[in-house]
């Protein structure tokens, strides 16, 4: 049998992925530095760094964070349970089920973003526009995946239910709910995306703070190194957003993980 | 061989089929079935394949509504038996997302028995059937056999008027096929159980059952109804009767199962 590396253990994966980071970072900084590439037009590493110090020390990129966590996160929970509920409450009407389906994938297939205008004159240039936009985002996405997981339960685990002298109410409880929850949980890795997508643009069209202020601002002055900065708290927030959302399937499906877990060789 | 003639059942029948017939768009699957199950009785369904016997079964239960016909329980018309039946599958249905005691209370939490009162009585039943300190485990790390014993419990802790057993033990192998079914035996004497049986295995219907119902090609109706006289009713001591193959050869005469070499 074929002995795995040395290499493939989390420390040594961990170490190429630093590696790799670094050697980008400092062939990015050499090749400013050597003149091969403009510093004007991409920044630099160094430049961004000093960037980081001064937004670090006057508190604005701690606000700017604050301010967009706030409008994707309060827009992913809202318009992923919204959504998720209603999906879920689809299965009770098969009648109504199939008469809005066709008009909510007609909905879903307008790219959402083009809304963000129209968003933004109903509710305004504040943080309401960006929170609406992140849920109307993350709502129809959580609505589909509920209902169509809810569609897909297992008909003899509901017959079962029957058999046992079990309501609709029960069925829909014991059956429906916690099988669609998988369905349900896995969208939550794409909608914190779509709720971070939501406040950046919603912050791209009108906006006094924010990251997606701080990035469109700086780009249209060419501070490129500031544009960089925005990108990387965005990248370092979707990083540790998805890592709670990790976390909570792994609480909430423990059904999922118990057993003996092989890794077979193919 | 000579066998019993076709029976008629004493008194009030627990469960009786009365012209019961369903299609399925243009198909007619069941034409007008007519038989009675008696309280207590044992009784195997076989037919060959395709021939709806799971129809019935969800007619039976509840699930699916027969285009003509009744159901008498206990001598009254009823429209299925839900909530009074315990209905066992191949597939054990347990659901993934409970552990073993959750599976097991599934049908006492339906009925709205206390969470403490049905908690009590779910360990006392695991501690029966072998399964203490699985407690806790979730399905997906049982074996299948395992798995086929907690459905078997969550189907007696509710102490159904009638079990109903769709094929409950042919995705086991063998041995622990047999070990099954001879808790079941010891279940249905202890509890005086009324079952009735799906089964393709005519060497399990003629082990188990004290009737025989057999069933035709589609459009379905029944084509004979034999008992079954084998006072030893353990698993391995039923198939090691003296009668066992007479049976065993009649019920495949009767479902036109051809071998190469005929029949002995």
């Amino acid at each position: 049998m074929k002995r795995a590396s040395p290499l493939d253990t989390p420390l040594g994966r961990g170490a190429i992925q630093l590696t790799l980071v670094v050697l980008l970072l400092a062939a990015w900084e050499g090749g400013v530095r050597l003149g091969w590439i403009q510093a004007f037009l991409v920044g630099s590493p160094v430049g961004i760094w000093h960037e980081l110090v001064r937004d670090v020390s006057n508190g604005s990129l701690f606000y700017d964070t604050a301010i967009t966590l706030y409008e994707s996160i309060v827009g992913f929970v809202v318009g992923t349970i919204a959504g998720s509920l209603i999906g879920l409450a689809l299965w009770y009407s098969r009648f109504v089920a199939r008469t809005v389906e066709p008009l909510i994938v007609a909905f879903n297939s307008v790219p959402k973003i083009a809304f963000a205008p129209i968003i933004i004159l109903w509710f305004g240039t504040g943080l309401t526009s960006k929170i609406a936009l992140a849920i109307s985002l993350t709502a129809i996405v959580a609505l589909i995946a509920a209902y169509q997981a809810a569609k897909e339960a297992d008909p003899d685990l509901q017959s079962l239910l029957v058999t046992l002298g079990a309501d609709k109410n029960q069925v829909f409880h014991k059956v429906i709910v916690p099988s669609a929850l998988p369905g349900i949980i896995a969208t939550f890795r794409i909608n914190v995306g779509f709720g971070l997508v939501g406040a950046v643009v919603g912050e791209f069209i009108s906006s006094q703070h924010g990251l997606g202020h701080l990035v469109f601002t700086a780009s249209s002055l060419y501070d490129l190194n500031t544009v960089w900065l925005g990108l990387f708290t965005l990248m370092a927030i979707g990083f540790a957003l998805y890592f709670i959302i990790d976390l909570v399937e792994r609480k909430t499906l423990p059904w999922k993980l118990d057993g003996v877990r092989q890794d077979l060789r193919v | 061989m000579a066998l019993p003639a076709p029976i008629t059942t004493p008194a009030r029948p627990k469960l009786s089929l009365r012209g019961i017939a369903k299609r399925f768009g243009a198909t007619p699957v069941l034409d007008r079935l007519d038989f009675d199950i008696a309280e207590g009785d044992f009784v195997s369904i076989i037919g060959p394949s395709g021939c709806g016997k799971t129809t019935i079964f969800n007619i039976i239960a509840g699930l699916l509504e027969p285009d003509a016909g009744t159901l008498l329980y206990e001598g009254a018309p009823v429209d299925g038996l839900r909530g009074r039946v315990g209905y066992m599958m191949q597939k054990d249905l347990l659901l993934p997302w409970r552990t073993v005691l959750g599976n097991v209370v599934l049908g006492l939490e339906v009925r709205g028995m206390a969470p403490k009162e049905a908690r009590d009585k779910a360990m006392d039943y695991l501690a029966t059937y072998g399964l203490a300190g699985f407690e806790n485990a979730y399905p997906r790390a049982l074996s299948g056999g395992m798995r086929q014993r907690v459905a078997l419990i969550r189907t007696l802790i509710v102490d159904p008027d009638i079990l109903l057993l769709d094929e409950p033990f042919s995705a086991l192998d063998y041995q622990t096929r047999l070990y099954l079914e001879g808790v079941l035996m010891e279940a249905v004497e202890r509890f005086h159980k009324t079952v009735v049986l799906v089964t393709h295995d005519i060497d399990e219907a003629v082990a188990l059952s004290r009737k025989v119902v057999v069933l035709s090609h589609r459009p379905t109706r029944v084509k004979a109804l034999h008992d079954i006289d084998i006072a030893d009713r353990t698993p391995i001591g039923a198939r090691s009767d003296p009668h066992f193959s007479g049976y065993f050869h009649a019920l495949c005469n009767e479902l036109d199962i051809q071998t190469k070499r005929g029949q002995s």
